[in-house]
């Protein structure tokens, strides 16, 4: 009998929910944060099977800390092989990777995802400037199956993204196709609300399921479109109170699921001394983990 | 003030490379550069040497940017931007960068968007010497659709689909922050690099920083790490903590802190400049700096790092 946990922040159910979407023996490529969580998550509980690279050319980091941005020494600490960014994409484009995990600001029917710009409604101006595609455009367009993380509450469902920056299905069926993109596509939307899964015919985005406290009709009435609700939609299942444990260990600042960033800020120069304590105070617990892929 | 430095003569066979950033700076970026810097491997020594110096014009070739960059954006010495992301990752927003897209502050800047394996391969294919280079990103995206130097063909040798076609980068000058090298510019890089082995290959002129100055009998200890072989590179720069607040694999981690300080700063014109006046015009080179930041906590950082890394031990 599974122990749900009473206590869990919505970053938390988000990555356990994108840890169930990953199976065993699968090769990922996952984005320092969530994703990374998630696939460690996933590692330690139901696929320790996975191999896990990252874009910037590192394979299987299982370091001891938590890992802050793609190019820090924890994402090559205890890594099996470091190809390099451009030969990672080179496999995943050659069909090695099997699951990409990606975000953004706006999702549309079609799951195409916009993390390029937000055009003012009005004047059809540039109106938020975001950081760009990265690596997610390869992922999406390579990756056998992409997950797409959104955060971001309410307005990030569009009729139409302002700016394709990660493709989805495009206009619907066929389109992928007659791009010749050696990825899927992407197989859920794991958003604040709930998550949405693609018809494999019309590959229409459908409510899969509604996280607990949100209604379908929440849902719908966010969504600008008139969104199917799958006739099994269920209450997403929310985290154990063993993913809970596992994840502050993992993420004893609550750096990605709790407050933890805000703190780290403060102070001229940043707080200087939590970080390193932090750090350090990781070493033991997270190295009892570390072992499972010896 | 850049009219008056000498036209620039290449250092690649030269014996010794080793010099100041000043220096290197001085004879080897001119006004109206495009300049190439990766994610992995950025040295911010030499981004601040070249605010210094004043060099202006700039069109900037990124993979992606994390902020390293933002001082010469914010400072209006960049023309055109090309490149995949330009953010703050997990540290937070880059409001340099949002500044000059959303309001042309300080002034308007040119953007040409690809991906992270486009910006790639375009270097990739300036380090081949052929004009470009095939791949099935961008495909269908409004990344290939916006941008007109992403060419969209069928497969010329009838497989069916289309590729994207992207120009070959050839940038005047690649600037890296490595870990080990000679004075012969033999380059090593610990860990992983990102992009880096096939930027430094695509430019006309290299300037590399590094944390430790090493023999050439140090470096035929493990010449699997030298990723870039002596006659790619025009300098040498002996900056410790060159990355900062950035990592260096196997010397110090991300200064978290110090980067999500640094873009809440950033966050207003005002917080920007002070910034700038204290950490890159306050000071006379990288070493002030690091003194203004405080050694201390480098060498914390430093010795941080120790416990969880050594090179060929698995720790």
């Amino acid at each position: 009998m599974k122990k749900y946990a009473k206590d869990y922040t919505l970053n938390e159910l988000l990555v356990v929910t994108t840890a169930k979407v990953i199976h065993d023996y699968e090769t990922l490529i996952a984005g320092v944060g969530i994703p990374t969580l998630a696939a460690s998550l996933a590692g330690i509980t139901h696929a320790k099977n996975i191999v896990v690279t990252t874009e910037w050319g590192t394979v299987n980091p299982t370091p001891r800390r938590l890992m802050f941005s793609v190019t820090d020494t924890t994402v090559n600490e205890r890594a099996v092989a470091l190809p390099g960014s451009q030969v990672i994409m080179n496999d995943m484009q050659n069909g090695r990777l099997d699951l990409g995990v990606i975000g953004g600001a706006q999702v549309d029917r079609y799951g195409n995802v916009n993390s390029t710009m937000i055009l003012d409604r009005e004047t059809g101006g540039l109106k938020t400037m975001l950081p760009g595609s990265g690596g997610a455009n390869d992922i999406a367009t390579s990756a056998k199956r992409t997950i797409i993380i959104m955060r971001s509450t309410r307005r990030c469902f569009v009729e139409k993204v302002d700016y394709i920056t990660s493709p989805g299905y495009l206009d619907g069926p066929g389109c992928r196709e007659k791009y010749g993109m050696p990825g899927g596509g992407p197989e859920i939307v794991i958003s604040a609300e709930g998550t949405f899964r693609f018809d494999p015919e019309t590959k229409e985005m459908y409510l899969a399921t509604y996280h607990p406290g949100v209604s379908v009709e929440e849902i719908r009435e966010m969504v600008p479109w008139d969104l199917k609700v799958s006739p099994d939609v269920r209450e997403t299942e929310p985290p154990t109170e063993e993913e809970i444990e596992i994840l502050r260990l993992l993420d004893p600042s609550g750096m990605y699921v709790g407050s933890g960033k805000k703190i780290l800020k403060e102070g001229e120069q940043g707080n200087f001394g939590v970080f390193l304590q932090n750090m350090l105070d990781s070493f033991e617990p997270m190295g009892r983990f570390v072992k499972r892929y010896d | 003030m850049q009219s008056n430095l000498p036209p620039r003569v290449e250092n690649k066979k030269s014996r010794d490379k080793v010099m100041t950033a000043k220096e290197a700076v001085s004879r080897f970026v001119r006004d109206g550069d495009m300049m190439l810097s990766g994610l992995q491997h950025s040295s911010v020594a030499l981004v601040h040497e070249i605010a210094r110096q004043g060099m202006t014009d700039l069109t900037l070739l990124l993979d992606s940017d994390s902020g390293l960059t933002a001082p010469l954006l914010g400072l209006g010495r960049v023309k055109k931007i090309i490149t995949a992301y330009c953010g703050g990752g997990n540290a937070g927003n880059n409001y340099v960068f949002r500044r000059a897209a959303e309001q042309k502050i300080p002034r308007e800047v040119e953007m040409e968007f690809y991906s992270n394996y486009g910006i790639a391969l375009m270097a990739l294919a300036g380090s081949m010497n052929v004009p470009f280079l095939p791949t099935r990103s961008m495909i269908g995206s409004s990344i290939a659709e916006q941008n007109p130097r992403i060419r969209v063909i069928d497969d010329p040798y009838g497989g069916g689909t289309p590729v994207a076609l992207v120009p070959a980068a050839r940038p005047d000058v690649c600037i890296i922050h490595v870990h080990r090298a000679d004075k012969l510019g033999n380059l090593q890089f610990f860990g992983h690099f990102g992009n880096t082995d096939i930027f430094v290959r695509s430019a006309k002129y290299v300037i590399a920083s590094c944390e430790e100055l090493v023999t050439t009998d140090e470096i035929r200890r493990t010449p699997n790490q030298t990723i870039i072989p002596q006659y790619n590179v025009d300098a040498v720069v002996e900056a410790p903590f060159g990355a900062h607040w950035f990592a260096s694999n196997y010397y110090y981690h991300n200064d978290f802190p110090f980067g999500a300080y640094t873009l809440e700063k950033w966050r207003t014109e005002e917080g920007f400049r002070e910034w700038c006046d204290k950490y890159i015009f306050g000071v006379e080179d990288w070493d002030g700096y690091c003194r203004t930041v405080g050694y201390e906590r480098l060498w914390k950082l430093y010795h941080a790092e120790k416990r969880f890394l050594a090179y060929g031990e698995v720790r």
